[in-house]
């Protein structure tokens, strides 16, 4: 049986799910084999070639904003799980504490020390492999190598300020000018270079330290120190959210606004208040509109109607269909292989680096399962 | 140790702990209240030398901690 042919208007039609006030329809996708009687769906690579795009709308080293059209939902999933869960990256694991006489407890302290975003040489930053605990079945592990282990050293004492009692005598009350110390940033991380990580690691700009300095630890008076020393490992989101390398990840479907009769006047400004900025435009009905019979317009001219400038601002909130005077004049919808990825970095890697790395990811994910099906069917 | 085998000590000699300072050592406290370095030997009063606060804080332990960061 020859592939039917279908129009172009009833394919954009099928790629749109509607939003209604209280209910969504068309939710799954239906370009696949099988599901239209006599219609060819079978996925083609030269296919997905010419219809795959990629736009982006914010490019930011660490916040990007992009579409991927044309792409099927469970793609696009995966990359955003990928993005959450399975980039590694770096971050403190291990604290040997010598010392904290601070009133912040050890475990605390730790746990702060843990969740703050490392930065340094991307290069080395990928030249550096993920560690392997030790466990029952492999007791030794992949052992602290400088290829795998990240050495920082947190030293601090309080003490009172040089200019302590003239300071006092003033009645200055800011701890931080009165002693020196009094409260532990991210800055006061060092980095201690080990075996080859001095190709990488050394300068200024290139070493490992904290992307933002002014992370407060802990706070403490004249007499208290902190001496700590922390292993730094790579590691996945999935085992730990302070490895997940984003912000956040996430995606949203483009929406579609489409009114189906004139909305006009008072209407329309109304209507248009119903959206975000931007979304909704007013314009006049032009005399060629107007004259048109069974349109809608016939004796509005000069006339304001409201038409539909921007979707992509829409959060759609539906507010338009809780009116009854926009009742059946206006379809809200979504594109549903539109996915707006928003991508936002917490700084050791920058956005666009990290999807790719998921695409990367993905691609090894495949590989393997190709080699195990393979074996399997062998 | 169980219950059983616990033996209490008899006289303040022979403890035989490693903590315990015995007779005439001193063990170093902090004071809570001026955060002075008291040195208290046995049988002492528990006061401080300088203040005459009386609650003493032990020193934090000089051995290292392993945490991790989670």
């Amino acid at each position: 049986m020859a592939p039917a042919r279908v129009s172009q208007t009833e394919l954009d039609a099928r790629k749109i799910v509607g939003v209604n006030a209280e209910t969504v329809t068309n939710v799954s996708s239906t370009d696949i084999p099988g599901h239209y009687p006599g219609e060819d769906h079978e996925w083609d690579l030269e296919d997905f070639r010419n219809t795959f795009k990629v736009k982006f709308h914010k490019h930011q080293p660490f916040d990007c904003a992009f579409s991927l059209i044309g792409i099927d939902a469970s793609i696009a999933n995966a990359f955003r799980r990928i993005l959450i869960a399975e980039i590694p990256t770096l971050a403190i694991e291990y604290v040997f504490v010598h010392n904290n006489t601070s009133i912040v407890q050890d475990e605390v302290l730790s746990h702060r020390l843990g969740l703050i975003p490392l930065t340094g040489n991307p290069a080395g930053l990928r030249w550096l492999q993920q560690y392997r605990k030790p466990t029952d079945e492999d007791p030794v592990g992949s052992g602290v190598q400088d290829v795998n282990t990240v050495v920082m050293k947190l030293k601090v004492e309080c003490t009172k300020a040089d200019n302590y009692d003239e300071l006092n005598k003033k009645r200055e009350d800011d701890p931080r000018l009165l002693y020196k110390h009094a409260h532990v940033y991210a800055k006061d991380l060092e980095f201690v270079v080990s075996g080859r990580q001095d190709t990488f690691f050394s300068g200024e700009a290139n070493q490992i330290k904290p992307v933002h300095p002014d992370i407060l630890l802990a706070k403490m008076r004249p007499g208290q120190c902190i001496d700590m020393e922390m292993h730094c490992i790579k590691g996945i989101g999935a085992d730990h959210a302070k490895f997940s390398p984003v912000a956040t990840a996430s995606y949203r479907l483009l929406p579609t606004i489409s009114i189906t009769k004139p909305i006009l006047g008072n209407e329309a400004k109304k209507f248009a208040r119903c959206f975000p900025k931007g979304v909704i435009g007013l314009e006049e009905v032009s005399r060629s509109e107007a004259k048109q019979k069974g349109s809608g317009y016939e004796g509005h001219e000069g006339e304001k109607k409201a038409v539909v400038k921007n979707t992509f601002k829409d959060t759609v909130s539906r507010e338009c269909l809780r009116h009854p005077e926009f009742e059946g004049k206006v379809k809200l919808g979504r594109v549903r292989d539109h996915f707006i990825f928003m991508v936002e970095s917490t700084g050791q890697y920058q956005s666009d680096e990290l999807f790719l790395e998921s695409v990367s990811i993905l691609k090894e994910k495949c590989a393997s399962m190709k080699r195990g099906l393979a074996e399997y069917t062998r | 140790m169980s219950r059983e085998a616990y033996v209490a000590p008899t006289s303040a000699f022979n403890t035989g702990t490693t903590v315990d300072p015995g007779p005439g050592l001193t063990t170093q406290y902090i004071c809570g209240d001026c955060n002075q370095k008291v040195l208290l030997k046995q049988g002492d009063g528990i006061r401080c030398k300088e203040c005459g606060h009386r609650i003493l804080y032990k020193e934090r332990t000089k051995r290292m901690v392993q945490f991790e960061a989670r």
